[in-house]
């Protein structure tokens, strides 16, 4: 008799978690689109897009009180299981990663379509206080599973290189209202280089793979053939709304490399050697957007079904032909256009140099222009290896070569400790209008340790991008509102002393020997016996 | 200036010359157990003797049968075939008339003419034909054995669901089914009762793009098709998020229909169900999934002919027997393993053996005492302590501190050490051995005198 209120309410508990399950599960509670936006460039080139957005709704990220216990079933349809199953296990509300091969042009290329373009790996997420385990013991597994998952050495994110970034980095999406407190953390890799082996498990997440769709145009031979190219993956939580992830492939193709003819036309053939045969299935809505050029003649087929301000618009989902190949072309040669005399893309010009002869010390030098006719604060971060300090008080700016005070505020700066803590410096600048400000900073290298050194000790260490945030409107308070673009600066190379490997056996023989000869002449010189040797021709005289 | 007679100076005394050289070969022999203290590896004693003692131990299980009183003596010759077939399985059977007071099960035996029923701990059967008895019983308290089948022991258990479409593109596929309601339905209750051996994690995706690794010939597929029927390469089936074994279970959708059986079996892996599209009904694919569970996890199918009518799925007899299997296994390779940890750290000299290793054989050879200490009185307890044991000898087997200097040969260290110390001491030896003789020659002159 007592089985049976027991069993009662185990169906009852099991139909109760089945109900919650259900809005997760249910397939309109889950939903899936792609996106390709095709630009072509000023210089020539072609910036491509692809975006993967698939929303789970109503659905709430993992709070970290609950890590102790079993956590509820998975049950997803076109959401990443494995991703999923990642941000659940450590809790993570919120997340963006970022792998990119090349040096993002601002100059000529703009704005990218997705902001996270440093070269190297990046990784920052926002994670919740609580629970048993911290933050950075997640945060450390966060990195592990994510180097399996992807196939990237994320994992050598270590303490050594996570910082805390809040000036620059605030969360994209909505924060939980837990009882503990969200910690950023944010790590970058500049030496890591995305390829073929990050690719396959990045379209393993996508729900038609790389066999339907817009992904069927991501080939892997023309994508790592261009000349810049990255992929991202961003998780982010939307109050009321539920989880959101973003992946995303960029590409930035250069047609003329490929043309006899000195045109700058292009084609999903031209540009990627495949086209869109099928359409996917479980796509909500699956558009191509090609910005159209607005000053030189030019021709699209097939046409957009839609355009709008300068875009033309391909709806895939529609009844009727697909749209499996789509080319631009140009009646004329493309003639490199030449001077400054082109509008600039980006607020901001920046160069980064490290400069000094010694192995010991060195100089960093900024110099950060501001092209628009008003006065600009930025947001100025930067993040380095503790290989790299930085003497704050040496930080000197000028404008145009003059001194000039007051150009920089809200200094923090957290020095690195060795074999433990990075540097994190961060401060607002403010830029006056169409103006050169060169910032200077006296740096002091590490002398590192024999077993310190990478495997290629004597190309050097790479030190990752500074980062520029404009802010809006000269408000004062950092968030989401008033943070503009973030700006990548190109990485550098640090020469550090580095000793000849093959020396250390002939160090240790050499010391060995000396060694062994000096207590050989003292123990000699204890113990020998003086004798007192009477020549003969000296008896004689 | 008036040369000394060297032999007047202090430091030219026979005698301190003698103790300098003395106090160098003293500071050498008591620096020597440093020297080794502080480069040798720390390998604590195991205790090997208790661990072969206790591996070369054999679990015994009893199990009670009470037979209606009239047929306790009728059949005599049925139960010592039962009982010479079970202890060959390690279980002693033991009939009696009566209730046998304790924890450990007694199974009833009534006499019924309806045919094999099965209830609780009950089996009604026909005494009047007495044949099938020690057959019956055998398969019901001890199945044969599935071999390589049932997936190894664990605590935790995956299970994760996954209905792939083979192409969703053709037009042939099913977008979404009812996962949570099958598993309400078919898989929880198995699931609730098998809690006392695992614990179990549940997760399900669907994929829309699955293709074969071989192309379906027209013909019905072969048996090697089926072995590589699993694309490990293109379904991402896998996942990264703990390292317990997974069992899966794979819906296919086929673009086009196949020859081949509509459910089938991959050992220790999981079980694989195709199904014909379009539409797909979780009444159809979970029940064979959770036949495939309990397969996976060794619960026999009930003999032919049992009738059984319970509301729990899994009954009595099944459950008890899959714990006496996994508690003989448990306590079979627990024993196994911990006789290996002390086998390879005897074979391999420069392994090393931490307090942490030490402790869990110490705990591992507890658990494993108190699997034969309780081995009689309670089954469950019994169980558990093997589940406990098992656990404590793989980790202590899975230390990776034991694999510290494994890799740091002797060589490597002589050749650091030779450069310095032979040089430093053949001077040491050379004086030693020069004052030796000195002293000798000394002696006889002064006997000669």
């Amino acid at each position: 008799m007592t089985r049976v209120p027991t069993f009662l309410l185990q169906v009852i508990a099991s139909f109760l978690a089945g109900s919650c399950l259900a809005q997760a599960s249910s397939s309109s509670g889950e939903e899936f689109s792609e996106e390709l936006q095709i630009r072509p460039l000023r210089d020539g080139r072609v910036a491509s897009t692809f975006s993967f957005r698939t929303f789970l709704h109503g659905a709430t990220p993992r709070s970290p009180e609950s890590l102790g216990s079993d956590d509820n079933s998975q049950h997803y349809h076109v959401f990443p299981l494995a991703l999923g199953q990642i941000l659940r296990e450590y809790a993570v509300t919120e997340l963006h990663l970022s792998m990119n091969a090349g040096k993002w042009n601002y100059d000529e290329w703009g704005y990218p379509g997705e902001l996270g373009v440093a070269t190297g790996a990046e990784l920052w997420a926002w994670m919740g206080e609580g629970g048993i385990s911290t933050v950075d013991e997640r945060w450390a597994g966060l990195r592990n599973a994510l180097s399996g998952l992807f196939c990237a050495s994320l994992a050598s994110m270590d303490e050594q290189r996570t910082t805390s970034p809040l000036m620059a980095f605030v969360p994209e999406g909505d924060l939980p209202n837990w009882p503990g407190p969200h910690l950023l953390r944010h790590a970058s890799l500049p030496s890591e280089h995305v390829c073929t082996e990050n690719l396959t498990p990045f379209l393993k997440l996508l729900p038609c793979k790389s066999l339907s769709g817009i992904a069927s145009l991501l080939n892997p031979h023309r994508l790592f053939d261009a000349d810049w190219h990255g992929m991202s993956v961003h998780v982010l939580w939307h109050a009321n709304k539920g989880v959101e992830v973003g992946l995303s492939f960029q590409l930035v193709s250069d047609p003329l490399r490929q043309s006899s003819s000195k045109r700058r036309d292009w084609s999903f053939q031209s540009l990627f050697d495949r086209s869109i045969d099928n359409r996917c299935p479980v796509a909500s809505s699956s558009t191509i957007n090609v910005k159209l050029p607005t000053e030189e003649a030019y021709s699209l087929e097939p046409s957009p079904s839609s355009s709008d301000d300068g875009i033309g618009r391909y709806n895939l989902n529609v009844e009727g032909h697909l749209p499996s190949d789509i080319a631009m072309r140009w009646p004329s040669e493309f003639q490199y256009p030449l001077g400054s005399a082109s509008v600039p893309l980006v607020p901001l010009a920046l160069q980064r140099t490290l400069t000094g002869a010694s192995q010991a010390n060195g100089h960093l030098a900024l110099r950060i222009q501001n092209r628009l006719n008003e006065e600009l604060r930025v947001v100025y971060l930067e993040t380095m290896p503790w290989l790299v300090q930085f003497y704050a008080h040496t930080l000197s700016a000028t404008v145009d070569g003059r001194k000039h005070a007051g150009l920089i505020s809200n200094v923090s700066y957290i020095p690195p400790l060795h074999h433990s803590r990075p540097t994190t410096f961060q401060a607002i600048l403010t830029l006056p209008p169409k103006s050169t400000v060169a910032l200077s900073m006296d740096v002091s290298k590490a002398f590192l340790r024999y077993t310190d050194h990478q495997p290629d000790a004597q190309r050097g260490w790479d030190l990752p991008s500074a980062i520029f945030v404009p802010l809006r409107n000269g408000s004062d308070r950092l968030d989401g509102h008033s943070l503009g673009q973030r700006i990548y600066t190109p990485t550098m190379l640090i020469d550090l002393a580095t000793p000849d490997f093959s020396m250390p056996y002939n160090v240790i023989i050499f010391t060995c020997t000396v060694m062994a000869f000096i207590f050989g002449s003292v123990f000699n010189l204890l113990t020998r016996k003086f004798v007192v040797v009477h020549l003969d021709d000296q008896h004689k005289e | 200036m008036p040369l000394h007679e060297p032999s007047t100076i202090f430091f030219q005394f026979d005698n301190v010359r003698r103790t300098i050289i003395a106090s160098y070969w003293i500071i050498i022999i008591l620096a020597l157990p440093l020297w080794w203290k502080t480069t040798s590896i720390e390998r604590l004693s195991l205790p090997s003797s208790r661990v072969r003692n206790q591996a070369s131990k054999e679990l015994r299980l009893p199990v009670h049968i009470q037979l209606p009183g009239p047929y306790l003596d009728t059949t005599k010759r049925s139960q010592d075939q039962l009982a010479q077939t079970l202890s060959r399985q390690g279980v002693d059977v033991v009939f009696t008339g009566g209730h046998v007071e304790g924890s450990n099960p007694t199974y009833i035996l009534k006499h019924g003419t309806n045919g094999l029923v099965l209830s609780d701990r009950e089996l009604e059967y026909d005494f009047s034909d007495e044949s099938k008895l020690s057959t019956i019983l055998s398969e019901l308290l001890c199945p044969p054995q599935q071999g390589h089948l049932v997936a190894p022991y664990s605590p935790r258990f995956r299970l994760s669901f996954t209905l792939l479409n083979e192409d969703s593109t053709s037009g042939n596929y099913v977008r979404s089914w009812d996962v949570s309601s099958g598993i309400r339905r078919y898989i929880t209750p198995l699931l609730d009762q098998l809690s006392l051996l695992h614990n179990f994690t549940i997760e399900s995706q669907v994929q829309y793009h699955a293709p074969l690794a071989f192309k379906p010939r027209p013909s019905r597929l072969s048996s090697e098709d089926l072995s590589v029927f699993v694309n490990s390469a293109e379904w991402s089936l896998s996942s990264s998020a703990s390292n317990d074994p997974v069992l899966h279970f794979v819906g296919f959708i086929p673009s086009q229909p196949l020859e081949m059986p509509e459910s089938f079996l991959l050992p220790q892996w999981g079980g694989i169900v195709v199904h014909d599209p379009p539409s797909l009904s979780v009444d159809d694919v979970f029940p064979i999934f959770a036949r495939q569970l309990l397969s996976l996890l060794g619960v026999f199918p009930l003999p032919a002919g049992v009738k059984y009518t319970d509301d729990v799925p899994i009954s009595r007899w099944q459950l008890e027997a899959l714990l006496r299997q996994r508690t003989l296994e448990n306590t079979h390779s627990s024993q196994d393993t911990l006789r290996s940890i002390v086998t390879l750290v005897d074979q391999i000299e420069g392994m090393p053996v931490g307090w942490n290793v030490k402790d869990d054989i110490l705990d591992a050879l507890n658990a494993l005492d108190k699997v034969y200490a309780s081995s009689s009185a309670s089954l469950r307890e019994t169980a558990k302590q093997s589940t406990n044991a098992i656990a404590l000898a793989s980790r202590a087997f899975f230390n990776p501190d034991m694999l510290a200097l494994l890799y740091f040969p002797a060589e490597h260290k002589y050749a650091v050490y030779a450069p310095l110390f032979a040089s430093a001491v053949i001077p040491v030896i050379a004086a030693a051995v020069r004052e030796l003789l000195a002293w000798r020659r000394q002696r006889q002159r002064r006997q000669q005198t």
